[in-house]
């Protein structure tokens, strides 16, 4: 199965999905014009990828996001609800939710998306702050 | 050149605070275009960032509901004026920051607007909070608004969201106030 990868844009986050090490990545920003067009390859290609997936091996799911405006949040809910899915039904799948510790409004949408999801595990970690 | 007094409306938007303001078509390049001077000015203040990503939000929500109701009526025969009026503007108010939209609606429209908006205005953070959860699981509407954009902008706010219908010839101007 192909990589997909989607460079970033002002509105929208790079993404880089490797299903060979099943290692999905999002990174930047999210407020694009249309949240359910533009997510709607990202969905299409987690589909196929946890329909051929070998449910013993690791999903790993790395997110370092600076914003999400609301329809984005609601895209990426239904996003992790799919690998909440998998996780039900047996797989390992850890997300890891990056977040500035001085951007509380970041830890905030991740503690909210946590309380929707059973299976996964979905952790909260604390980017280094950077050097000024 | 009378009405066209710049000098006066350059004073006009200092006495008021106003540092940012727009008003035109609202296309998605012109909201990412703002939305980076908005980031611009807030970071060369002592802003905290979670401070400064909330008056961005908040900023964007707004633009991004303008937009989608503009573009609503942009294919209407009698939508020009309504496609046309929208607003969005960022003042500083003290040490708070104000943003502030504002567009046409057509009367059948406003009626479910004030309904919602005084639910928010009644709730409390935690109220807020669970009505969010409960909004974040209905799906994205077809113009791509999820209904969730206005309770975003409540939570981030430091006082309740603010409201003024203004009757006018082409039908009611709604403008929405954040304090953040």
């Amino acid at each position: 199965m192909d990589k997909l990868i989607i460079e970033a844009t002002r509105s929208s986050p790079a993404i880089a999905f490797d299903a060979e090490t099943s290692w999905l990545q999002i990174r930047g920003e999210s407020y694009p014009e249309n949240a359910a067009a533009f997510y709607a390859p990202v969905f299409a290609w987690l589909k196929e990828f946890l329909a051929e997936h070998d449910p013993a091996a690791t999903v790993q799911v790395d997110l370092e996001i600076l914003y999400l405006n609301s329809s984005s949040t609601k895209v990426m809910l239904n996003l992790f609800d799919l690998l909440d899915q998998v996780a039900q039904d047996g797989a390992p799948v850890v997300v890891n939710w990056r977040y500035d510790p001085d951007n509380e409004t970041i830890l905030e949408c991740g503690q909210d998306l946590s309380e929707e999801l059973e299976a996964l595990t979905f952790n909260l970690v604390e980017r280094p702050q950077e050097l000024s | 050149m009378k009405d066209f007094d710049l000098v006066r409306l350059k004073d006009e938007l200092g006495e008021r605070g106003i540092l940012i303001s727009f008003s035109g078509p609202f296309s998605h390049s012109i909201i990412e275009e703002l939305g980076k001077v908005v980031r611009n000015h807030l970071e060369n203040t002592r802003l905290s960032r979670t401070a400064m990503m909330d008056v961005f939000a908040v900023y964007v929500e707004q633009a991004q509901n303008v937009g989608n109701y503009l573009r609503h009526w942009e294919q209407e025969p009698s939508g020009e004026r309504i496609a046309s009026s929208g607003i969005v503007v960022i003042a500083r108010d003290g040490e708070r920051y104000v943003v502030s939209s504002g567009n046409l609606m057509v009367q059948i429209d406003v009626a479910p607007l004030v309904v919602y908006l005084e639910q928010l205005r009644a709730l409390d953070k935690a109220g807020l909070k669970a009505l969010h959860k409960q909004k974040l699981r209905q799906p994205l509407s077809e113009a791509g608004g999820g209904g969730l954009g206005l309770i975003e902008m409540a939570r981030k706010a430091t006082m309740p969201l603010q409201y003024a219908l203004t009757t006018v010839d082409a039908g009611v101007f709604f403008t929405l106030r954040v304090v953040i």
